[in-house]
């Protein structure tokens, strides 16, 4: 291909001259990904499971924080403890499973056993080791840093950085109110989730949940199939996804809204309302009509780098390798409503969602397009400028039509600034002295 | 199953035979026909694996959880929308076996049990080099049926089948499995 100008990462995002492009390389170079896990997930906070997940002392559940595997555990103090999943000894993991109940892991190559907030309690054979064994400075290591938003787990692999609420800044009374659709404000999530996997970058996922620029072409198919089902002809449905708008902040966070309001045609929270009095009851306990405005509209919301709140689930971002990405969709009940709506709600989400759904399947084939089609790198950028020129500054945030890229812009101004962190040329073999020392 | 007649039990190969049908219904791609093997109440199911066996499928998320109205969308949505994930279309292979009537395990009055293993394979052909197309798949499922004699012939009152890796990540299960 044509060689390019640009020097460093952060080059990879041109949002100068009253534009805004992204490299090619951003989703296609193994050294951009390395770097990404190093300079974002390993730095930034990054979001684990919500506290219900293990709400019993012992409880805990495997993931990653960008390549690198933890356990995150309660403890019998009632604490979130956030552990390296890495036997100090010899390396294996401590925990194979995917999630469970242990007060103790027991790493199964030479039994050494640890708490579950990562204290080593037992070293076989321990003659083998000076009396003065440092056992104290053998635990698990845990996370530098460990906080919980209304619920939801963060940890940040950096000892310093900004606290979880400035990280949130805000976009936190926009996670309020997704919240304050539960009348006690909180949210169990249920098991098992819907997961899938898709052969492409991890980024497209996440741009795409707050892309209000897709539906009428890519969900086409959906609807149809609500108009067929006497929900709203087509022509309404594409006039009502004309309103409402997209939202961008700082530390890469965004969203795409829909109106809300107590008007049943309108409003999924107002046509539950009309539905179940006692949740509507509930809800006017507790809020005023202009809260339950904001309430009720329809949100996905973006938190850099890898969750998504929707309406039905928690969805999380797992990066894989450049071209490969696993995500799990984690359904909640919303708490203190009717289970019916709850049940109601349950079905809605597998109509749309996870692998045999009537639309997350539509979104994964244009992930896997794009991917793709960037091979034809003869041409090295992709273009982001959609409502640029239209978005408005509004209270620390940027409003964008319902279609604009507003959000998609946030993830690469917050990835542009985390990434500068690593210097050098952006093609893999300059990459790696830059990384290493960024 | 005491209160059903001996002559109008259903025996292995006549259950075997509506699964065959079935296989080749789904394979020829003849969803509506397909659709026609339910009864009225009948119920279309993925379930995922959970370590206490399978979760109350109302109040926990299945891959699929089809009523009739449901299964009439999947059809519809596969054969006349606009739809991305079956374009192109999945072609299919079924293979069905360790057919076995369940007389001992619990169904309603009148529906007979039937265990048996499935291999589907599966594969979208697309121009070369496209991610996600023309990489044949195979998925491996004990399922469980319950059939029901009505008035047109043997129907299905339950599929359910419980995939080896239900609850890994799975790509694209758009068609009907």
């Amino acid at each position: 291909m044509a060689q390019h100008a640009v020097t460093s990462f952060a080059g990879l995002v041109d949002d100068e001259n009253g534009d805004f492009r992204l490299h090619t390389d951003i989703y296609t170079d193994p050294a951009v990904f390395d770097a990404e896990m190093r300079l974002i997930f390993e730095r930034t906070w990054v979001y684990l499971g919500h506290e219900s997940e293990i709400a019993a002392p012992g409880d805990y559940r495997t993931t990653t924080i960008g390549r690198q595997p933890v356990v995150f555990t309660r403890h019998e103090d009632g604490e979130v403890h956030v552990l390296l999943n890495r036997c100090r000894h010899r390396g294996a993991v401590v925990c194979r499973l995917d999630s469970g109940h242990s007060n103790f892991f027991r790493c199964p190559y030479h039994s050494w056993v640890y708490q579950n907030d990562g204290t080593l309690v037992g070293v076989a054979q321990a003659s083998g080791y000076p009396e003065d064994f440092d056992k104290a400075g053998h635990g698990l290591l845990r996370a530098p840093r460990v906080a919980t938003y209304r619920g939801l787990i963060f940890a940040s692999l950096a000892p310093d950085g900004p606290t979880l609420e400035e990280h949130l800044g805000p976009v936190r009374p926009y996670v309020d109110w997704w919240f304050d659709r539960s009348p006690t404000g909180t949210i169990t999530m249920i098991s098992p989730p819907h997961k899938y996997p898709y052969d492409a970058n991890w980024k497209w996922q996440a741009e795409n949940g707050a892309d209000g620029y897709h539906g009428n072409y890519v969900h086409a198919s959906w609807q149809k199939l609500l108009e067929r089902a006497g929900e709203a002809p087509v022509k309404d449905i594409k006039r009502y996804r004309e309103g409402g708008c997209t939202r961008g902040f700082p530390y890469g966070h965004g969203l795409l809204e829909r109106p809300g309001g107590l008007n049943p045609a309108a409003s999924w929270t107002g046509r539950m309302m009309a539905k179940y009095p006692d949740y509507a009851e509930a809800l006017r306990g507790r809020f005023s009509d202009d809260d339950i405005d904001e309430i009720s509209a329809r949100r996905n919301i973006f938190i850099f780098p890898n969750a998504y709140l929707f309406d039905t689930h928690i969805r999380s971002i797992r990066p894989v390798a450049v071209d490969r990405t696993e995500v799990s969709l984690r359904v909640y009940a919303l708490d203190g409503v009717p289970e019916a709506l709850n049940e109601g709600r349950y079905r809605a989400h597998e109509r749309f969602y996870g692998p045999s759904g009537f639309g997350s399947p539509d979104d994964i084939e244009i992930f896997l397009s794009c991917q793709t089609g960037l091979k034809a790198d003869g041409i090295d950028w992709i273009l982001m400028s959609r409502g640029l020129h239209r978005e408005e500054a509004v209270d620390g945030e940027l409003v964008g039509h319902s279609t604009d890229e507003t959000p998609t812009r946030s993830i690469y101004r917050e990835w542009k600034r985390l990434m500068q962190n690593g210097a050098g040329p952006a093609r893999s073999a300059a990459l790696t002295a830059g990384v290493s020392h960024g | 199953m005491a209160s059903v007649p001996t002559a109008e039990r259903v025996g292995v190969e006549e259950a075997a035979a509506l699964l065959y049908r079935e296989a080749r219904l789904l394979d020829e791609r003849r969803y509506d026909e397909w659709l026609d093997l339910f009864t009225e109440d009948g119920i279309y199911w993925l379930p995922i694996h959970t370590e206490g066996g399978d979760a109350d499928p109302r109040s926990a998320i299945s891959i699929i959880y089809d009523d009739a109205a449901r299964r009439g969308e999947r059809v519809f949505r596969a054969l006349e929308t606009p739809v991305l994930d079956q374009s192109p279309p999945s072609r299919t292979v079924h293979l069905v076996a360790n057919v076995e009537i369940d007389r001992d395990g619990d169904a309603a009055p009148g529906d007979t049990r039937v265990h048996c293993v499935q291999s589907i394979s599966e594969m979208r052909a697309g121009g070369p080099g496209q991610a996600g197309l023309n990489e044949p798949r195979t998925f491996a499922a004990r399922c469980e049926y319950r059939l029901r004699r009505e008035a047109g012939g043997l129907r299905i009152a339950l599929k359910k089948v419980a995939l080896l890796e239900s609850d890994q990540p799975i790509y694209n299960l758009t068609f009907i499995v």
